[in-house]
């Protein structure tokens, strides 16, 4: 079904389900209540959506890490539609396990917890940002949410995926100065977001500090003014920093 | 080694800009979609220019190969150009009623552009490709235009991709894409759309971005220019960019083929403000049936400057001009680039000339190479094509010779073989 401003609930199922609860991996080496949460556990979570995204969070000795496909799960949440996936990322749905009974107390108390953790640094309030260890955090995790983000529009979306048509092979190096790397992979128009350091770029965009990286995931500033105060640094193949700069205009619809 | 630029009062100039201008500088003049890369190797904000010159806020001389994008042809400042500017100001610019300088300089165009008939003048090069654009509408009564990808046509909605910002769905629903070159292609989609193509618009050649520019096929414009008459469908030529530079009778007459509308800007006026449709006279009516003017698109300060531009590049012989002075820079360039070990490839026609280093596909090594002779007064871009003027002398080349190879040699020493 396309929405409002040609958003769809699949896209934005993909989008909860590979950026904004891939973020978990993320929380868990960075927050020490997540990853005391995930630690001496040894258990994973499937999500199966019907017409969507398939993925499993693995929790082993406090790191999560995310796999596609939803096969190997301990505990399996089945959602019978991308519009039920959806519900329970914001909290109107509540899930049923069709299997993994045994950990139930893992789903109900520590992932419950790790999410709504994972939500106080996603969504943060104005008083929290005021801490300016927790504004990092908070922003690294934002970067990693978008990065992510980017790959499932450039994939799923329809006006994402004319973005991802223009765009030639290769990796675009996504970063913030002295803070998070990741890097977008594109192939034959389809693009994959790994959260390390590409080799060898093809292209290149930094944010010039955390706070300037903020200020543009909340609107507050201009990527093309940033370009021109040296805010942003760009190089390499510039068509495809100009491709994906429009999917990213598109994140923030899905992610409001 | 020469000094290099400084840009203190570019920067401060910049700061100021930002708070009260979008972007700071908007659109294809600021460093985001100018590809400044890295922005402190240009200048922001210009002072003068006089000839192939541009000089900066900081008193930085550049010899310009950007040409304003394209509308310097004479040279800055041409004093025939700019008199007869003057002469037309002391009489009156923009009044209730038109010049008949406007008359004269229709006169002119159908004299001299060889698909001409008539001259509808307007301000910018999107002003009347948005003109052809609904005329071959109005004609055919049929919704579909095709481009050729890697066009660009202006900004305006129709001009743009789905992804843009601002643009909707049905802003580019009737918009067909084929590849430069593939006839084949182009007659898959006249097969599948039977009936309903308004009309295909294309450059004379591909100088699209981030690409070396593609000259066409043998045989690609004839073959396509039947297809249109076959079907009954509006052949349009963005002269935008290229026109002037080829021929003067047009691009398409250059290529060998008849185009129906054809779009002329950039060098039609030597930088006064002022665009063109001209076309066929089978045309004619429908352009006179839409309701498509603005404020000053009838001043006659352009038109008189257009008139002096157009008897002078008669005169200068300009194409033949710009294109000896653009081999001889294109055979310096390349030799300077093989003297440290680098493959430049210049692409396009020797006046509108494209370049980009070979030796790295994702192109940082041509971005430093750029960066190092603007640093040094050698105004390229890095991902445009670029111009020349009739102003260039062999003087200016060699210049421009030797700031490249210092910049070669400065990319080397960073990047040793």
């Amino acid at each position: 079904m396309i929405g409002q401003h040609n958003t769809d609930e699949k896209t934005l199922a993909c989008i909860n389900l590979f950026a904004v609860l891939g973020t978990l991996e993320n929380l868990c080496s960075m927050d020490e209540e997540a990853k005391s949460l995930a630690a001496d556990k040894n258990t994973s979570i499937s999500f199966a959506v019907a017409g969507g995204p398939a993925a499993t969070l693995f929790f082993e000795d406090g790191v999560c890490r995310m796999k596609s496909g939803a096969g190997q799960g301990r505990i399996r949440l089945p959602f019978s539609s991308v519009q039920k996936f959806n519900g329970m990322i914001d909290g109107t749905v509540t899930p049923i396990p069709s299997k993994g009974f045994m950990s139930l107390p893992f789903l109900l108390k520590n992932f419950t917890r790790l999410t709504d953790i994972l939500a106080r640094y996603l969504k943060a309030s104005p008083e929290d940002l005021k801490d300016p260890v927790f504004f990092e955090k908070s922003t690294t995790l934002m970067f990693y949410t978008i990065a992510s983000a980017i790959s499932q529009i450039g994939n799923q979306d329809k006006v994402g995926q004319a973005s991802a048509s223009y765009m030639k092979d290769g990796i675009i190096k996504l970063s913030i100065k002295d803070g998070p790397t990741a890097s977008v992979c594109v192939r034959e128009h389809r693009l994959t977001t790994v959260k390390k350091i590409p080799k060898a770029p093809d292209a290149v965009m930094e944010f010039g500090s955390i706070s300037i990286a903020r200020d543009l995931f909340e609107g507050r500033v201009n990527s093309l003014a940033c370009i021109g105060t040296g805010e942003i640094r760009m190089g390499g193949m510039i068509s495809m920093l100009d491709n994906m700069n429009r999917i990213l205009d598109r994140a923030g619809l899905y992610l409001a | 080694m020469r000094a290099l630029n400084t840009y203190t009062k570019s920067r401060e100039a910049f700061t100021r800009a930002a708070k009260v201008i979008p972007s700071g500088v908007y659109g294809h003049l600021g460093p985001a979609e100018g590809c400044f890369i890295p922005v402190e190797a240009f200048p922001l904000f210009g002072e003068r220019a006089e000839g192939t010159y541009i000089w900066d806020v900081d008193g930085n001389r550049f010899i310009d190969y950007m040409c304003a994008y394209g509308p310097n042809i004479l040279g800055y400042c041409d004093p025939d150009v700019d008199a007869a500017a003057r002469a037309q100001m002391e009489l009156g610019n923009c009044m209730t009623s038109p010049s008949t300088k406007m008359i004269d300089f229709a006169e002119l165009l159908v004299d001299t552009v060889h698909t001409a008939d008539w001259a509808f003048f307007a301000k910018n090069g999107n002003d009347v490709t948005t003109l052809a654009v609904m005329t071959a509408r109005a004609y055919t009564h049929r919704k579909k235009i095709v481009f050729f990808k890697g066009y660009y046509h202006g900004v305006s909605p129709w001009t743009q991709k789905i992804d843009y910002a601002g643009i909707i769905e049905e802003d580019v629903c009737n918009n067909l894409y084929v590849d430069w070159n593939d006839y084949e292609a182009l007659e898959g989609v006249f097969a599948e759309h039977k009936g309903e193509i308004a009309a295909v618009i294309g450059q004379p050649y591909m100088h699209g971005n981030f690409q070396d520019n593609e000259l066409p096929a043998e045989g690609f414009w004839g073959k396509v220019r039947n297809l249109c008459t076959e079907h009954d469908t509006v052949l349009i030529i963005d002269d935008v960019r290229a026109g002037f530079r080829l021929d003067l009778a047009g691009s398409d007459h250059f290529f060998g083929f008849e185009a129906d509308l054809i779009c002329f800007c950039k060098a039609l006026a030597n930088g006064y403000n002022v665009s063109a449709l001209c076309g066929k006279d089978f045309l004619k009516n429908s352009v006179s049936s839409l309701s498509f003017t603005g404020s000053y698109w009838m001043s006659a300060v352009p038109f008189a400057a257009g008139i002096a531009c157009i008897e002078k590049m008669k005169r200068l012989d300009i194409t033949a001009l710009l294109n000896e002075e653009g081999t001889k820079l294109k055979k310096g360039l390349t030799a300077a680039a093989e003297k440290f070990g680098f493959d430049l490839h210049v692409s396009g026609m020797p006046s509108l000339f494209y370049l980009r280093i070979a030796d790295d596909p994702t192109l940082m090594l041509h971005q430093e190479w750029v960066a190092e002779c603007v640093l040094r007064g050698v105004f390229f871009t890095n991902h445009h094509n670029h111009f020349i003027n009739a102003a260039l002398s062999d003087g200016d080349i060699a210049e421009t010779v030797a700031v490249a190879e210092e910049a070669f040699e400065t990319v080397r020493r960073r990047h040793p073989l």
